[in-house]
């Protein structure tokens, strides 16, 4: 399912999902907090007015008043960084987009309520306050919350689409800049839960999601050179998880290896050993991904280097296993 | 309009009768919802249109989920909630939370979470008027909320907007977990500082029938930005017997104060009402 030989890059992956959503669906209303430039939403903004609100820098003011639209009958589709919209609003992001729908709440059936993070993790290049490496832990505490980190364009948009009619909190993690296109949208068929393998081989499996995943590819024709056999599972939807995808892949495999752009702690690696460990004797997890420190900033390609996450240091360190 | 007003003062005693009922069985927030019982009455029984099928055309917002008790007690009253299923307030196993989670019958947000009423109020009308709807949006909170700053947020929001269909109600009782809210960290001048985020300021007692409806016409009169109506109420308001409860009554236990006694002065204005009203 993935292209090949691809080289090409979406230069700005949501503003055209967003457009094209908003131009199909009238009840889609895109929300920024002066951060649209920052977030790609420049069509509708410009475009579609009557369907973009700004709030003003007001992360907490962004989700209590897209719970209010929500509640007033339109989707709200809450945009900005993922540091500020989990971190800064996560009481918001939690009591007023995520108590009104699903088991243990009063409506089975209750408002959509779309939150999606942008430069997620390293992907920031101002460290620590603009970098997010919790939000994905943070979120999937949340009952009833779907939780999504796509790894590219197609993905990226086939969440979104499925979080607008799904109903309860939805958060994506959000691409933003050239972003590579990686997935054949002929042969993906995007399903909240399901896991996708990317590389079919033995003995090691790799389990990762979002920009990790990406990340792993590139790793992964480094591990082909050395002749280390190895899979991928590539892991969108972080929850509701088919656990038993997950858990059919990892005792496939002698040892397994999760890759995220998330920190080690709550995050991917967190959820993959919940899933192992429940039910007992399986293969060993080394999780990579953000140490729980704090990450330098820079580029990526700078961050990656310093914590071991580009293709050479990420092969080497499964090759060592 | 006399007729009308001695009715909505009937209801209102009747409200503050099933506060006391309720919180009699547990301790609950009653001195609050004893104050609020005017406001509620004006609000649920004159102000907010039927919606032709049992429930209303308007919206009621509650922010602070403490003053649910006023709700509870105003829609027992409208015959939306039964009294027997109120006493079981807070019961183990029951259904009736003192601070109801969204989609309760009368609760359109989860509202223990202080200060997040504003914004989602104005979230809410502002979705009613962009899809051409012309319901009314009513968002009560406290005082004691105006020290969060998502208020603020959502206040700055609904005047920029200029959602005159939003009517925020403050209820402005000097009272917070800790104490006054004058001692604890003041909030005053509260109109001064609604008026200088663009809204419409009305300031009131909270506990005049008249006052209260010529209030709620004010605000709907305005058709440029929000209204507030600031609520200078007291806690216990309109049962003198309890007074000797205050000033600390942020949460009345079971025993702290004699529930006979107000029941009994609460029991005697309905009586006089119903003599009036007919």
């Amino acid at each position: 399912m993935l292209l090949k030989n691809s080289q090409t890059f979406d230069p700005a992956p949501f503003d055209t999902i967003s457009f094209d959503l908003a131009s199909r669906r009238k009840d889609v209303i895109i929300m920024s907090s002066d951060l649209s430039k920052y977030c790609q939403v420049v069509r509708v903004k410009n475009e579609l007015p009557d369907q973009h609100l700004d709030v003003g820098m007001a992360e907490q003011n962004l989700l209590s008043v897209a719970a209010g639209i929500a509640k007033g009958g339109y989707i709200p589709i809450a945009t900005c960084f993922a540091c500020y919209i989990t971190r800064r609003a996560y009481d918001q992001m939690l009591i007023c987009m995520g108590t009104g729908s699903g088991p243990g709440t009063n409506q089975d059936i209750g408002p959509t309520n779309i939150a999606i993070g942008f430069t997620p993790g390293i992907a920031n290049p101002a460290r620590i306050h603009h970098q997010a490496a919790e939000d994905l832990g943070m979120v999937r505490a949340i009952p009833n919350a779907t939780v999504i980190d796509p790894m590219d364009p197609i993905d990226f948009r086939a969440a979104v689409e499925a979080a607008v009619g799904r109903p309860g909190l939805t958060y994506i993690r959000g691409h933003r800049g050239d972003t590579p296109n990686l997935l054949d949208p002929s042969k993906f068929n995007f399903e909240i839960g399901k896991t996708y393998k990317l590389v079919d081989g033995k003995g090691l499996g790799i389990i990762t999601t979002g920009h990790a995943t990406g990340w792993s590819l590139e790793a992964s024709d480094l591990l082909s050179e050395r002749g280390i056999d190895h899979s991928i599972l590539h892991c969108p939807t972080i929850k509701p998880i088919n656990e038993e995808e997950v858990a059919a892949f990892a005792f496939e495999h002698d040892q397994i290896v999760t890759i995220e752009n998330h920190q080690v702690v709550t995050g991917l690696g967190s959820l993959v050993t919940e899933i192992i460990s429940d039910i007992g004797g399986g293969p060993r997890v080394t999780r990579l991904g953000l140490p729980n420190i704090w990450a330098p900033g820079g580029s990526m390609t700078h961050i990656r280097r310093v914590l071991g996450l580009d293709a050479e240091a990420l092969a080497n360190r499964i090759g060592e296993l | 309009m006399d007729d009308r007003i001695r009715k909505l003062e009937l209801t209102a005693a009747r409200i503050r009768r099933n506060v006391l009922d309720i919180c009699r069985q547990r301790g609950g927030y009653a001195a609050q919802g004893v104050a609020l019982a005017d406001i509620a009455s004006v609000l649920y029984f004159d102000e907010m249109r039927a919606d032709g099928n049992g429930w209303f055309h308007d919206r009621f917002v509650l922010s602070n989920g403490h003053d649910a008790i006023m709700t509870y007690g105003a829609l027992a009253e409208s015959g939306h909630y039964k009294m027997e299923d109120l006493r079981t307030i807070n019961e183990d196993g029951g259904w009736v939370d003192q601070s109801p989670i969204e989609g309760q019958l009368g609760f359109e947000i989860t509202a223990g979470s202080l200060g997040q009423g504003p914004s989602q109020s104005a979230g809410l009308a502002w979705a009613l008027r962009h899809r051409g709807s012309d319901a009314r949006v009513y968002c009560l909170f406290s005082d004691g909320e105006l020290q969060e700053g998502n208020v603020w947020e959502g206040v700055m929001f609904a005047a920029h907007q200029k959602l005159s269909n939003l009517c925020y109600i403050v209820d402005n009782n000097d009272m917070q977990a800790s104490g006054h809210a004058s001692n604890v960290m003041n909030v005053e001048p509260v109109h001064d500082k609604f008026a200088a985020f663009g809204l419409h300021s009305i300031r009131i007692s909270g506990t005049d029938i008249a006052e209260l409806i010529d209030a709620f016409a004010q605000a709907r009169s305005v058709t440029d930005k929000p209204s507030v109506l600031i609520c200078d109420t007291r806690l216990w308001d309109g049962i003198d017997c309890l007074q000797e409860a205050l000033p600390m009554a942020h949460y009345t236990a079971k025993t702290a104060v004699d529930w006979d006694a107000g029941l009994a002065e609460i029991g005697s204005v309905i009586a006089a009402l119903e003599g009036v009203v007919g």
